[in-house]
């Protein structure tokens, strides 16, 4: 079982990657994590039960948890109106980013060698996923505080070295993704200026 | 006074007729890739790559640039749509920065 090589771009948008069998269960785990993390920020039982039809919560303060915060950030540097505009977006916000995770995890879960092939559409989905799982990560490596030569020279039983081995791993996969992405782009706007 | 009272009267013109344009202001992140930022701004507002390239060093130099401008409830918009994706992103209103 070898390790992934990223992802190439096979043909017109279409982004292909193998993963090896333990790439995989990492992968699915952090998915699972932020699933579960933004369903923690459940929407109060007394909601008005219209209100939650058409997605307004009952959260109009952000979230305590640090992690949450990062990924439920404030629209406004106004309290009244980051409050009122919580109030509003949140749910859909963490709805959208559940579906990332979940789409991610789809692909992975449906494929019995490893190898996933996505769209455009699964391509942003991945690529929103992935960051989340990067910005929750570094939110638990300070990465605000502590430089990545700091974090290189963690003590090798040191739990938060393997949690950093993995936030540049993931770096490394999106970066091989957003290669294959902007290139495609890139082949779309010359085609669009010959065009004209 | 007389000129104040208008300058007022224009201001409050300006913002009931929505004139007064609002922002949207990126902040610079330790955790979000450089090329992500720059695939983000070309895929959700349409910008060339030589122009988003442009926006994300401003953020990253400067530590904030404005990604884009129109009414309160465009850049509402626009701020969703980074948050989904997981850019540190405001709105404000353009007369206020």
């Amino acid at each position: 079982m070898t390790a992934t090589e990223g992802f190439k771009r096979h043909g017109d948008h279409s982004y292909v990657a193998t993963f090896a069998e333990s790439e995989k269960e990492v992968l699915l785990n952090l998915c699972e994590q932020i699933i579960e993390l933004l369903a923690e920020r459940q929407d109060h039982g007394n909601d008005d039960p219209l209100a939650a039809m058409v997605g307004i919560t009952s959260h109009d303060s952000p979230p305590e948890d640090e992690v949450l915060h990062r990924l439920l950030p404030n629209a406004y540097a106004d309290q009244v109106d980051a409050s009122e505009f919580r109030r509003y977006t949140e749910s859909t916000l963490r709805q959208k980013k559940q579906a990332h995770a979940i789409s991610m995890r789809i692909h992975l879960k449906s494929s019995d060698d490893g190898t996933v092939d996505l769209d455009h559409d699964n391509a942003n989905a991945w690529l929103g996923a992935i960051n989340d799982i990067r910005l929750a990560l570094g939110v638990r490596l300070k990465v605000e505080n502590n430089s990545h030569e700091e974090l290189e020279l963690l003590a090798p039983d040191d739990p938060l070295r393997g949690v950093y081995a993995v936030y540049t791993w993931l770096g490394w996969l999106q970066e091989t993704l957003l290669s294959a992405l902007i290139d495609d782009a890139d082949e779309d706007e010359e085609t669009q200026l010959g065009n004209s | 006074m007389v000129k104040t009272a208008d300058k007022i009267e224009e201001e409050i013109r300006a913002i009931f007729s929505g004139d007064t344009p609002w922002v949207t202001i990126v902040w610079d992140d330790p955790v979000n890739l450089q090329t992500y930022v720059v695939y983000v701004f070309m895929e959700l507002f349409g910008y060339s790559k030589a122009r988003a390239t442009e926006l994300m060093l401003k953020v990253h130099n400067e530590g904030k640039a404005i990604v884009s401008t129109g009414s309160r409830e465009e850049m509402e918009h626009d701020v969703a749509r980074l948050h989904e994706y997981g850019l540190w992103a405001t709105l404000q209103r353009g007369d206020q920065l």
